[in-house]
């Protein structure tokens, strides 16, 4: 028996503008539960704009379209709203906040969630040998427990406690923006490992890269070519290998052609 | 002759003057009455007094073209007249009171113990005789006891007289102050030792004078608490002055704190005097107060002094706080660190100016200047201004200022994790001034400053679950 295809993520002719300028142009895409979806695109084509569109942020205002988030209207959900319901986003660029403890971030990040859930909060015990566990599985020094979020962490430390922080989350939609740059192979591969980990089911991860060497670890079901504000090709694990060998200029053209 | 300096406050400080004369009613008492025989001060003392008054009168009161004023208008003050505020036994302050602020800082602990441990002096004037007796190493007495028997002893750290506009408060307090204490540190101490500093007064219009000498001898090593407090509704202007004076090898921890009601007004002079391989680690907390004016004087005597000052300065409602550090390297291989974290919410202002100056000959200081700042409304301000004064080669300077808002990437990142907006924002405030917190051993007190501080901060009641 075929299992019902369940629907998390339905992104509709979604628009959106930063600081004044139009870069979402209608985006259409949608993510079933149990699925990896690569989004890829050359660098200004609204990839990273689509992943914090999608998380919340307020200085990027939606102009058109809609978001629902298993039937939920997404954009109606302020940030922390939607991070409790499920969704997830590995930065970019992990923000540095010295002062604020790493450890303390992820357990009031998991507390907010479990009381929205309605659950009790975390026992501190509990919740400290699976952050140790977690942090193994991303090999990750024991210091990270004392220290600030993300202080003074190395481009690869940053990523690595992107994944960690949703490995403690188990979020149901994980969108990953670029969290393969700027690692090497051996990083790579753990933070492969790290996402492949989460895969169930249950859940969906959309990843946003440049380069398909990450999709060598991971393997989507599903890549869409993202251009100038929109999804100009999607197709399976095939398309991103055409995309390496051919360049984005080959489905800007076979678009227009 | 400008308004200011025919100003009714200036009038009424030359005539506190000369109501010190001999044979005048003694100052603050609640009935007028002629001071013992044999309580007049010796000449040495009250030439130099004279001096300072004059140069005081001299200077006048400070204006918006005195440099280190320039962020602070003094003109409501300038029209008022003030008298001498009354003695500690007018007001009834019980030492009950005393303990309980002893506790709160110090830590809880037996009442006898606690005594022992706090120095109480109300407006200026010392309740003495505190206690059977202080701990061994520690030697207190009042200054105006010194001054009779040892009138030498308070000259040698009265002089010499500065001259610099932003010490005139210090000429002032010199020249008026009726009584205060002298301690001495004879070695090291297993406790620290609270000086609280209690404000009040009957009416209006009052001023008081407390004045505050430690001597910290050659190798020995103290923490000293003042902690300084209103008690009932109004409290008298409040012109304190504090010497520290560390020998050869000595060790403090010196903590300053304002916590007066919403309308004091205070300006407090910091003086530190820094022997061979001397250390102080100071602490300025700014947590109360309408107008609080901290001044801090450092130098470096001697090779090897080390000076490590950090401030907490919290605007709060429309309090007014002006922080002054001057630091001065006058001898080698002296080191100096200054940290200052300001946060202002409502329409209050918070000013922080340092200034490091290295004198001719002190080779290889090390000096870092940092001042950090953060507003927390859009009608709240911060000010800063590092200066250096580089007289030699071979130093090691460094300073940096910089004041913001939240910043919004943060703000984000912790929302995008679920946290609700108000644990972030609060998470991040409490952040902000947790190394200038970190960096006190004394926890208890440490512990009561930031229940204060984040009293005062919007969203207390998050912050109080990060502590």
């Amino acid at each position: 028996m075929i299992p019902p295809v369940r629907m998390l993520l339905n992104i509709s002719d979604l628009s959106a503008r930063v600081a004044g300028k139009e870069i979402l142009k209608g985006v259409n895409l949608k993510v079933n539960a149990g699925e990896v979806h690569a989004i890829m695109g050359p660098n200004g084509s609204g990839k990273s704009t689509l992943a914090q569109v999608l998380a919340g942020r307020e200085d990027y205002e939606v102009t058109g379209g809609s978001v629902s988030f298993e039937g939920a209207d997404l954009l109606a959900m302020p940030a922390e709203q939607r991070a409790r319901a499920g969704l997830f986003l590995g930065f970019q660029y992990p923000v540095e906040i010295p002062g604020v403890n790493n450890v303390y971030l992820l357990k009031a990040a998991l507390n907010a969630k479990r009381k929205a859930a309605g659950e009790p909060e975390v026992d501190a015990y509990d919740f400290l040998s699976l952050v140790k566990q977690k942090m193994k599985l991303m090999q990750m020094s024991e210091t990270f427990l004392t220290r600030g979020v993300n202080e003074g962490f190395s481009g690869g430390e940053k990523k690595r406690n992107e994944v960690l922080q949703m490995l403690i989350l188990e979020p149901k939609l994980a969108i990953l923006d670029e969290t393969d740059s700027g690692l090497d192979i051996d990083a790579l591969k753990v933070v492969a490992m790290g996402v492949n980990s989460l895969r169930d089911p249950q859940r969906a991860v959309v990843l946003v890269t440049h380069y398909q060497r990450l999709l060598d670890y991971i393997t989507p079901d599903h890549v869409h070519v993202l251009s100038d504000g929109r999804i100009l090709k999607s197709g399976d694990r095939s398309l991103a290998l055409e995309l390496e060998r051919r360049g984005y200029d080959w489905v800007r053209e076979s678009r227009v052609a | 002759m400008s308004p200011a300096q025919n100003s009714a406050a200036l009038r009424s400080f030359e005539e506190q003057w000369l109501a010190r004369a001999p044979g005048a009613p003694e100052p603050g008492a609640p009935a007028p009455g002629a001071r013992e025989p044999g309580a007049r001060e010796p000449d040495a003392l009250s030439g130099l007094r004279e001096r300072a008054l004059r140069r005081f009168l001299h200077l006048g009161l400070p204006t918006s073209h005195d440099e280190s004023w320039r962020y602070t208008s003094l003109r409501p003050l300038a029209s008022q007249s003030f008298t001498d505020a009354p003695r500690a036994q007018a007001l009834g302050f019980e030492q009950a009171l005393a303990l309980e602020h002893s506790r709160a800082l110090l830590g809880d602990r037996p009442a006898a113990e606690a005594q022992a441990a706090t120095l109480v002096l109300v407006n200026g004037y010392p309740l003495l005789p505190p206690a059977p007796g202080p701990a061994a190493g520690l030697e207190i007495r009042t200054l105006s006891a010194v001054a009779r028997e040892n009138p030498d002893l308070v000259v040698r750290h009265l002089e010499p007289l500065p001259d610099a506009e932003e010490l005139r408060w210090l000429l002032l307090n010199t020249a008026l102050a009726v009584d205060g204490v002298h301690i001495r540190i004879k070695s090291a101490l297993a406790t620290p030792l609270l000086i609280l500093h209690v404000g009040s007064a009957d009416r209006p219009g009052t001023v008081a004078y407390p004045r505050v000498i430690v001597e910290v001898a050659p190798g020995a090593a103290a923490t000293v608490l003042e902690h300084h407090i209103q008690h009932g509704a109004e409290s008298p202007l409040s012109n304190s002055a504090t010497l520290l004076a560390l020998g050869r090898d000595a060790r403090l921890e010196h903590y300053r704190v304002f916590a007066a009601g919403e309308r004091a007004v205070h300006f407090d002079t910091l003086q530190v005097r820094l022997e061979r391989d001397a250390e102080c680690r100071q602490f300025t907390v700014a947590l109360g107060g309408g107008l609080v004016r901290a001044l801090l004087d450092a130098r470096l005597n001697e090779p090897g002094a080390k000076l490590d000052s950090r401030a907490l300065l919290v605007g709060h409602a429309d309090r007014h706080v002006d922080c002054v550090n001057v630091v001065r390297h006058a001898a080698a291989r002296t080191v100096s660190r200054q940290t200052a974290r300001a946060i202002a919410s409502g329409t209050s202002r918070v000013i922080f100016n340092s200034k490091v100056v290295v004198d001719a000959g002190a080779s290889q200081s090390d000096s870092q200047q940092s001042c950090r700042g953060l507003l927390l409304s859009p009608s709240a301000e911060i000010d800063s201004r590092p200066q250096l004064e580089i007289h030699t080669d071979e130093v090691k300077c460094a300073h940096g200022a910089t004041t913001g808002r939240l910043d919004p990437n943060m703000l984000f990142y912790m929302l995008s994790r679920g946290l609700d907006r108000q644990t972030a924002q609060s998470l991040l405030v409490y952040a902000f001034l947790a190394d200038v917190l970190t960096g006190m051993s004394q926890s208890a007190a440490r512990g009561a400053i930031e229940s204060e501080l984040i009293r005062q901060l919007p969203d207390s009641q998050i912050l109080q679950e990060f502590k």
